[in-house]
């Protein structure tokens, strides 16, 4: 019998340690598998015949916080809870927005350019870095951006580094400017019986005090608060100053009043809690027998999308859940069946029927076994040969998570 | 010949080689001037992939060009060779007012855009003060800011998508939805080195629901500076926080009468953008930090009219120095906003130990100084202290934590000084870069880095 041999870990706790293991990796060859804390693993390939896997954890030391400049710089294995926690300190916080917030890592996050739900007002993760440091290949610490607000030096790395799944580097630590917290912050929930639910999502779209975030929630019932989830429900934020929230929920009210929603329930307390517990579904663990696709779209068709998606899930026999990003467009949606061996026999056709309407359908979850007969990323970005051109420079042995990403890169 | 094929292949109506006509694209605004070989005017971007592979095949260089606004040399043509100007590439292709984005062509000029989309409630944030003539596309070669970028963001944060022909010819696209490697961040700022824009799909905002803007007086530039500190610590951030020096509000004054207290050491305009219901409460914050740092009057602009002048004012101001010398250079540099007064006061003393007059009119909340060094250019004498001057203000903001160029761009001028801030191998990582997307470096050739980092640092 065969035994998988599992790949060595290891951890530095720092920098310099970090890049002097690189370059012995380099110049042995030796397939590095990079890890955060390990929330978004199950987007991509998983990294093959890994020699080591490469554990930023360790590099948890906040390097500086000159809070009387909104600005931040940590180190990547810094868990999201920890930054929120430490910026709260200071009424400030940095829109990251990634599930698993006491696990997922800033380097994580940012390697993965996971988008979040406040972005459509807030910017995405990117818009934050206003500076990086990574450890290349060769074990070389290169500097990008500073900690300065506005900055047009040369070209900004940052951008490249983040949202390339530690292909082209290791992201050591980051710099981000960070956004005054607002004052208070409302969550509310309300059941969507299934006739209104359409109706009320144009509505919520064209409030004049824009929610931060807006979610239709279908199923999730284990990692969202509230009711069962069968007949799905929307989570609003709002945040502001009390008179803004004040004016924002009589808003809010009469929009979903007009939406057809009988009752809604309103969290003061603790609403952000709440909300970071509402992404955690993003990611929820499916075990063998469904998988989450997120698949993106424009907030003026959502409502087509969300149809489109559970028509296909309906015509093979999958059940569907959902969490549908209202204001930025873009839905995640769970697949499953009763038994692993079912959602196998279906979870091919459904994947190429829906690449064939959504090309850029993405995998973010899910261990089934036949994931790697899936299409995981979509179709191929038109610039994917400047993509595989910047990865045969900045990785020239292939060491740094080969495969993973988009086009095997 | 190099002209003749352009001709042939995109007409004689697009295709400049008068000397009349390429003196004109020798310079931007800064002081050098080189001057091209040819000069095309593409119509589409068809026009720019036929007239790049024909510079490739004449082996001669190629440089993009919007209005040439830019202050560092970005778009002079510092090996001769092609210039592409973008003026007939000018058109809004697409007004995606529902969900909020346009795609347009590189010439349009910014003010046109937030113009355009203005009657459906939305608006183009990134205002560079010349916004009435650069272009869309020069703002995302140089990932321009603006005195708004505080609130908004620089123009990378609003673009999300490029069409580009690359330095072989060929048509590729970019968005920031794509998966893969985020190559519309990585090619905006990138000033042309990389790829030549020929369509940018960008984001458009919601017009704010109310706008104040308010003037404050203080006695010196330093208590305006640590007023502007204090209000970022406070964690209020406004839309906009400019500070100008008494020189430049009498030149302004001067100019454009647009309502600047003259009594005054400097002034702060301060602009906040949002709901109604937050205006009292954000005017009496701020109002107190300022009184709290020593402001000597504080007024509110009582009408549309009245912020338009102040506004006009501020963005006129580097012109408006004309009165006072035949020349000025601007410099563009950030520091973290803490560091102001400091940075201040050593641009003080340096134009000081120099005998230079300095103005400063800059972008207050982002720590974005820009301080005007007047000067005659007849002058030798003038020009090499304002060179000294100008150097010596980029290492003391280095010094203090900050870079050498917060909105401006590297470009021709400050390619040397590009290692104050980063290391060879940083360097080098950038030149990867570079050599992925412009191997031959004929895409605006000598910008950005310093004469000494190539690929032969990358290999």
């Amino acid at each position: 019998m065969m035994i998988e041999q599992r790949p060595a870990k290891v951890g530095p706790a720092g920098a310099a340690e970090l890049g002097a293991f690189l370059k012995d990796a380099s110049e042995r060859g030796d397939v590095l598998e990079i890890q955060g804390g390990n929330t978004l693993a199950s987007m991509g390939q998983p990294v093959q015949a890994a020699h080591t896997v490469l554990s930023t954890q360790k590099l948890r030391r906040v390097l500086a916080y000159e809070f009387e400049n909104l600005t931040v710089s940590v180190e990547a294995g810094l868990t999201l809870r920890a930054l929120r926690a430490l910026l709260a300190e200071r009424n400030q916080f940095v829109p990251l927005d990634a599930p698993r917030a006491q696990h997922a890592t800033v380097g994580g996050t940012l390697a993965a350019g996971w988008l979040g739900p406040r972005r459509h007002l807030l910017g995405r993760s990117r818009d934050y870095v206003i500076g990086s440091r990574v450890a290349l290949a060769d074990g070389t610490l290169v500097a990008a951006g500073g900690m300065v607000v506005k900055n047009v030096t040369g070209y900004d790395m940052s951008k490249l580094y983040i949202g390339s799944f530690g292909t082209l580097g290791v992201l050591v630590s980051a710099n981000f400017k960070t956004l005054p917290l607002p004052a208070q912050a409302r969550l509310f929930t309300a059941r969507l019986p299934e006739h209104s639910w359409l109706r009320t999502l144009t509505h919520v779209g064209e409030l004049e005090v824009p929610p931060t975030a807006a979610l239709w929630v279908h199923g999730f019932s284990k990692s969202i608060a509230g009711d069962d989830g069968t007949d799905g429900r929307v989570m609003i934020l709002l945040e502001g100053s009390a008179a803004l929230i004040e004016r924002g929920t009589r808003e809010l009210r009469a929009a979903l009043g007009r939406g057809g929603v009988p009752e809604t329930a309103i969290h003061n307390e603790g609403a952000r809690d709440l909300f970071e517990r509402a992404l955690d579904g993003y990611v929820a663990p499916t075990g063998q027998r469904s998988i989450t696709y997120r698949i993106f779209g424009t907030p003026d068709n959502i409502e087509s999308m969300v149809r489109e998606v559970y028509g296909l899930a309906r015509e093979h026999a999958l059940a569907p859940e959902a969490i549908a990003d209202i204001l930025n467009g873009d839905i995640a949606f769970r697949l499953s069946a009763k038994d692993a061996r079912a959602f196998a026999e279906r979870i091919e056709a459904f994947d190429d029927a829906l690449h064939a309407s959504y090309a850029r359908a993405q995998i973010i979850a899910g261990q089934s076994p036949v994931r790697p007969s899936l299409n995981l990323w979509g179709e191929l970005p038109p610039a994917i040969e400047k993509m595989r051109a910047l990865k045969v420079l900045f990785d020239p042995a292939r060491i740094l998570n080969p495969g993973r990403f988009i086009g095997g890169i | 010949m190099f002209a003749a094929r352009l001709i042939e292949a995109l007409g004689a109506d697009a295709v400049k080689t008068a000397p009349e006509d390429l003196a004109v694209y020798a310079f931007d605004a800064y002081s050098q001037a080189l001057l091209p070989s040819v000069v095309v005017l593409p119509s589409s971007t068809r026009d720019v992939a036929a007239a790049v592979k024909i510079a490739n095949d004449c082996g001669e260089p190629i440089v993009a060009r919007g209005a040439g606004t830019g202050l560092c040399g970005g778009a002079v043509p510092a090996k001769g060779g092609m210039v592409l100007s973008f003026a007939r590439m000018n058109r809004i292709l697409e007004l995606d007012t529902r969900n909020r984005r346009a795609r347009v062509q590189p010439g349009l000029v910014n003010l046109d855009l937030s113009r355009a989309s203005q009657p459906s409630g939305l608006f183009y944030a990134p205002d560079p003060s010349s916004q009435k003539v650069c272009t869309i596309g020069g703002n995302c070669a140089t990932n321009a800011g603006g005195p708004h970028c505080l609130s908004y963001g620089t123009t990378v944060n609003h673009v999300l998508g490029l069409e580009l022909v690359d330095d072989a010819g060929e048509v590729f696209h970019t968005s920031i939805d794509d998966a893969g490697y985020d190559l519309t961040g990585a090619l905006v700022g990138s000033e042309g080195t990389l790829a030549i824009i020929c369509a940018a799909d960008v984001r458009l905002m919601k017009l704010p629901e109310e706008v104040r803007v308010w003037v404050a007086a203080f006695r010196d530039v330093e208590c305006a500076s640590q007023t502007v500190s204090a209000i970022i610590a406070a964690g209020v951030v406004p839309t906009a926080l400019e500070i100008m020096d008494e020189i430049i509000v009498k030149v302004v004054e001067a100019s454009y009468q647009a309502g600047y207290p003259l009594d005054a050491g400097a002034v702060l305009l301060v602009e906040y953008a949002g709901f109604a219901n937050d205006m009292n409460e954000y005017e009496a914050a701020i109002e107190k930090i300022a009184s709290e740092n020593g402001a000597i009057s504080w007024r509110a602009a009582r009408s549309q009219a009245e912020r338009d002048a102040l506004w006009a004012g501020r963005k006129g101001a580097a012109g408006a120095t004309g009165r006072l010398a035949p020349n000025y250079y601007i410099q563009d540099v950030c520091v973290p906003r803490s560091k102001l007064p400091a940075a201040l006061a050593a641009v003080g003393a340096s134009a000081r130990a120099h005998e230079l007059t300095v103005g400063n009119v800059f972008h207050a909340g982002d720590g974005n100084l820009h301080p005007l060094l007047m000067y005659d250019k007849r002058d030798c004498k003038q020009v090499g202290a304002v060179i000294d001057a100008g150097n010596e203000i980029l290492q003391a903001c280095v010094d203090l934590g900050g870079t050498i160029s917060g909105e401006h761009g590297i470009g021709y001028e400050k390619r040397d000084t590009l290692s104050l801030v980063f290391s060879t191998e940083d360097l080098a990582a950038m030149a990867r870069v570079r050599e992925v997307f412009d191997p031959k470096r004929v895409l605006n050739p000598e910008k950005i880095f310093p004469a000494g980092v190539s690929c032969g640092e990358v290999r």
